[in-house]
């Protein structure tokens, strides 16, 4: 049986191999459940890389309720890690808070991407609840599942993203509780934790991965080393985000769309 | 908890939640399926993970030679569990475990 095309936002043809065609609804399962199931690496995923957070918060001065404080309301990985770096700095309450809001700027694409990818009558009546868990990951994994033909709803993305939120939470407050010297006798697990994030995104980018999108990605890939050797990785962030959806604008639209 | 921190998250998260949620607020019935802005979004997602997933590399590509090591063989891990077994899941268990096996192994 061939991929799903999605010709609206509960219907997908599949080929056969025959060459048939057949309608069908897109996948059965719960939106809850399908949730669950795409949030399981971001679950895995998060709860590591949230423990290091709380491990570095409390070696660099902060105290556990300041590090699950960021983590409650604040819900931003890399933001969060440069929060650490600011506060212990000295660095002053407004340009802190303003230079990691800034950093996420980012995310103003990924709500539009989703619903795009959703289709013309995707809901989001409840978009101010799970607009709170649009993070990098998060954006990433519902992608990847939309692509592999799971059905938009709102209920499968409170689910994925209070989930990763949970597991993010958790993670902080282990950390915070083990201390800052947790992870120094322990060099292979401290490898393998900084290695789970790359991991995640290798793994969602060959989810999602199509011939087709070889340029985008290589433009992307291309534009953010060069604007984070240049300038800083924040800028390199952005530059490959917006080079490779330029690059994008070139290609045919069926071919972007069939893809990711 | 010092006041200054609070501070700091409250400003953090309320403009980042506002950079989550306002733009769910965009009409996008009447985008053209084919115009500047669809192809613009459609190809948003690839480039966001290639890139963080560059952005999350240059550290480790940047350190001592071991660390490099450990993340060539954790890239392999990834690449040759998803395409054992197409999961995610897996592919990103097994790239952490590569990394941290390699790094039990000498390369630390």
């Amino acid at each position: 049986m061939g991929a799903c095309q999605r010709i609206r936002s509960d219907l997908c043809l599949t080929e056969n191999r025959v060459g048939r065609y057949r309608l069908g609804m897109r996948t059965g399962k719960s939106p809850v459940v399908a949730g669950f199931q795409a949030a399981l690496p971001l679950v895995l995923g998060y709860f590591p890389i949230a423990f290091s957070f709380g491990v570095s918060a409390t070696r660099n001065g902060l105290s556990g309720t300041e590090a699950f404080a960021l983590s409650l309301i604040v819900f931003a990985g890399a933001a969060q890690f440069l929060a650490i770096a600011l506060v212990a700095g000295g660095a002053p309450v407004v340009v802190a808070g303003l230079t990691l809001a800034a950093m996420n700027l980012r995310h103003v694409l990924y709500g539009p991407t989703l619903l795009q990818k959703a289709g013309p009558d995707a809901a989001r009546r409840f978009g101010w609840i799970w607009a709170f868990s649009l993070t990098d990951e998060v954006f990433a994994a519902a992608l990847g599942a939309l692509a592999k033909g799971q059905r938009f709803s709102e209920g499968f993305m409170v689910t994925l993203g209070f989930c990763a939120y949970g597991s993010w939470l958790a993670g902080t407050a282990a950390g915070a509780w083990a201390g800052g010297g947790a992870l120094d006798g322990w060099p292979a697990l401290s490898a393998g934790l900084d290695f789970m994030l790359p991991a995640l995104f290798l793994a969602l980018l060959m989810s999602i991965l199509h011939g087709a999108q070889v340029p985008v990605i290589a433009i992307a890939g291309l534009a953010t080393v060069a604007a984070t050797w240049w300038f800083s990785g924040t800028a390199g962030l952005f530059a490959g985000m917006i080079a490779g959806a330029v690059a994008g604008v070139s290609l045919p639209m069926r071919r972007l769309s069939d893809a990711g | 908890m010092r006041a200054e921190v609070l501070e700091i998250a409250l400003i953090a998260g309320v403009l980042t939640y506002l950079w989550r949620f306002l733009p769910l607020r965009a009409n996008l019935r009447d985008m053209q399926p084919n115009g500047f802005l669809a192809r613009f979004l459609a190809a948003t997602g690839p480039a966001a993970i290639a890139t963080l997933f560059v952005a999350e590399m240059l550290p480790l590509l940047h350190g001592t030679l071991a660390q490099e090591g450990r993340a060539l063989v954790g890239v392999l891990g990834v690449g040759l569990a998803y395409a054992w077994r197409r999961s995610v899941v897996f592919a990103t268990l097994a790239g952490a475990l590569a990394c941290g096996g390699a790094a039990w192994l000498g390369l630390s």
